[in-house]
């Protein structure tokens, strides 16, 4: 009778060598809903969202998307199941033009030429300024259109889950604050699945339904976006004492 | 109290001064240092062996101050000719003239290649000249999807040109074989070796990809050296077929073409059909190469190069976009080789050794990585130029190295820097090299 949730991880155990970085992870994130993963540097965020996508490959545990395991399914074809992940620090193509950027994003799957124009549509009526940026190179973008140009680029693949990775790093708060709208419209307009990857965990638990706090590769604490903004050791943790907030 | 202020533009000029003064001083003293051995100071052997030296010091003096006052002339020459004011030197009309000059630059390059046999029928210098820069430029086309577009340093490039040689080789002194046949089975023989070098250095990226690629083109050559009974070895293979026009062979005899056609059998049809062979070969690359760029799978080659982990992240499948661009640019390295076979009659190891791989890889990167015209016109530079200062004898490397250095200094992004975009909304931009931000490979 209860929906299941659209990606479940289970005991996920994921290492560089002998480093473990996640050390039994359990989440959970359910149709139409803005999860928040905050954590502080280190604390095996970036490598939960890369282990999503199987790389790094999970040592042990289970990645449920969709009622199949994706658990060992090679990346590419992860890809190909329409969960989209903007990395960290953007990574687009700084000599590609802004067209091409948009275009690699839908590459990957098998996106007819009709699901391109709208899902071109749709990136350009989220981000505007893409569109008058079109033939320019991506490097020549700023910081904040080229975090447009990222998410937009995961966009193009009309994705079931989105995945995105610090999106407000090293960008002004106006900028980070349009981002974060962009975000929220997506989930409200199109009803999309976000993971959004933080350290800005105010912005972050106050876009999201429900929020994982992760320490050392575990989850420590979770609950939604404004139980967590309460919590005194959040508040502690991450937003007072000196860290940009 | 009164004194007028001096105005910011004669102090900075007053502190040029200066700073120029003091920059050709410097000058001087380095020349000075090393002219003053190598020109201050002759010396020669004696009529009986001992040492003789006499002193020039009035050359010496000539040549510092030569340096002293060149070197100002090129500061001041900086100055006005510099970055900032170029566009004011050179009027607008110019400018949209040489734009026009550079969209034209392709098309007529084109149409003076097909005219040159018959230009210079009667030369047969030149026209053996022209195919092998049209060899060249096929190998640097062939490369550049490799090294330009993909991003991967590929430093044993002529192991597939070798390949593909040898393919057409053996298969036709061995079975008969028609050219024809063989020119895709030594392409398909190629693009297999590309793919059994691309799958061990699927992990590698920038200067280990090199050293590897470096050794996988001395390997192919030392078996070729030493699997004497199927290569012949360092002997070679001689007696190589020449190509046919469709079996039509031009040769003197009753069923060659001249014959055939009624006129008059000339050595020279032979050399023209080559020319216009491996024009054919070369343009193929170029077309399949621009066609690639458009589909998903250039453009994810273009992308591998800029940024693989991005590449991964939207689910691109780097395995295999990495095996089809060494795959492709083998193909073309193997066509050119058996053409080269054929070509020549006969082909050594000697032929293929790592300066060649070190030639087409100066061509593709001269020529402006990933640009196709660009590639063309360095490898007309350099072959063509190297054959114009062959009069220099052995100074000839020596100019060449220094036109190499000043092009890297003045257009270190290659001849033709820039890239054009393939995905447009409705016309196409290129943006100037200035403008990108340096990849890392």
């Amino acid at each position: 009778m209860t929906a299941q949730p659209l990606l479940t991880i289970r005991a996920l155990r994921a290492a560089y060598g002998k480093i473990e970085a996640l050390k039994g992870v359990d989440l959970d994130i359910n149709r139409g809903e803005i999860v928040a993963l905050i954590g502080a540097n280190g604390a095996g965020k970036s490598t939960l969202m890369m282990t999503v996508f199987g790389k790094p490959r999970a040592r042990s545990g289970q990645i449920i998307f969709d009622s199949r395991d994706i658990t060992d399914v090679p990346t590419h074809e992860i890809a190909r199941l329409r969960i989209a992940q903007s990395p960290e620090g953007r990574r687009i193509f700084p000599r590609m033009s802004v067209a091409e950027n948009l275009q690699m994003g839908a590459d990957a799957t098998d996106s007819s030429e009709a699901d391109r124009a709208t899902a071109l549509e749709r990136v350009f009526t989220l981000f505007p300024r893409l569109k008058e940026r079109m033939t320019q190179r991506g490097g020549t973008l700023s910081g904040g259109e080229q975090q447009m140009l990222a998410i937009g680029r995961a966009l193009m693949s009309r994705p079931r889950l989105l995945m995105l990775d610090e999106p407000s790093l090293g960008l002004a708060p106006l900028i980070a604050r349009q981002i974060f709208d962009a975000i929220r419209t997506l989930n409200r307009q199109d009803g999309l699945t976000v993971l959004i990857v933080e350290q800005n965990a105010n912005h972050a638990l106050r876009l999201a339904h429900r929020g994982y706090v992760m320490v050392n590769g575990l989850i420590t604490l979770k609950g939604t976006g404004s139980e967590l903004l309460q919590r005194p050791e959040i508040r502690a943790a991450y937003l007072e004492g000196g860290r940009r907030a | 109290m009164s004194a007028p202020a001096p105005e910011p533009a004669a102090a900075s000029s007053g502190l040029n001064a200066a700073y120029i003064f003091k920059k050709s001083l410097i000058s001087a003293l380095v020349a000075l240092v090393l002219f003053s051995l190598m020109i201050g100071i002759r010396t020669e052997a004696g009529p009986t062996g001992q040492l003789v030296y006499w002193t020039r010091f009035g050359d010496l003096a000539l040549m510092v101050a030569g340096v002293f006052g060149g070197s100002i002339l090129i500061e001041l020459l900086r100055r006005w000719w510099g970055p900032v004011t170029v566009t004011r030197v050179v009027p607008a009309s110019v400018q949209t003239g040489l734009a026009l000059a550079r969209r034209a630059i392709a098309p007529l390059l084109l149409i003076f290649t097909v005219l040159v046999p018959v230009i210079f029928y009667d030369q047969r210098y030149i026209l053996d000249l022209g195919i092998l820069v049209l060899t060249y430029v096929m190998l640097g086309w062939g490369l550049n999807v490799v090294v330009g577009l993909a991003g991967l340093l590929d430093l044993g490039y002529v192991a597939f040109y070798a390949v593909g040689a040898y393919s057409y080789a053996l298969l036709a002194t061995n079975f008969g074989l028609s050219f024809w046949i063989c020119l895709p089975l030594a392409g398909i023989l190629a693009a297999l070796w590309g793919v059994m070098l691309g799958f061990p250095v699927l992990r590698l990226r920038g200067d280990y990809l090199a050293i590897v690629t470096l050794a996988f083109g001395e390997i192919i050559r030392l078996v070729i050296i030493n699997w004497q009974s199927l290569t012949g070895g360092p002997n070679g293979v001689s007696g190589i077929p020449r190509p046919t026009l469709f079996g039509i062979p031009l040769t003197p005899g009753d069923n060659g073409l001249a014959a055939k056609l009624g006129i008059e059998f000339s050595p020279t049809h032979r050399i023209v059909f080559l020319f216009y062979l491996i024009l054919g070969l070369a343009l193929l690359t170029n077309w399949v190469t621009i066609r690639l760029r458009r589909l998903p799978i250039g453009r994810a080659w273009e992308a591998l190069r800029e940024d693989e982990v991005a590449c991964r992240a939207l689910g691109i499948n780097t395995t295999t976009t990495k095996l089809t661009a060494f795959a492709t640019g083998a193909m073309f390295g193997g066509f050119a080789g058996a053409f080269f076979a054929t070509r020549q009659g006969f082909i050594s190891p000697e032929s293929f050794t790592f300066q060649e791989s070190a030639l087409v890889l100066a061509i593709v990167v001269l020529g402006g990585m990933g640009s196709q015209l660009g590639v063309a016109l360095a490898a007309l530079t350099m072959i063509g130029g190297f054959e114009l200062f062959r009069g220099l004898d052995q100074y000839r490397m020596l100019v060449f190295g220094f036109a190499m250095v000043l092009l890297m200094i003045w257009r270190p992004r290659g001849l033709i820097g820039h890239r054009a975009p393939t995905v447009f909304l409705k016309h196409s931009h290129a943006i100037s090299s200035d403008l990108v931000k340096e990849g890392h490979g």
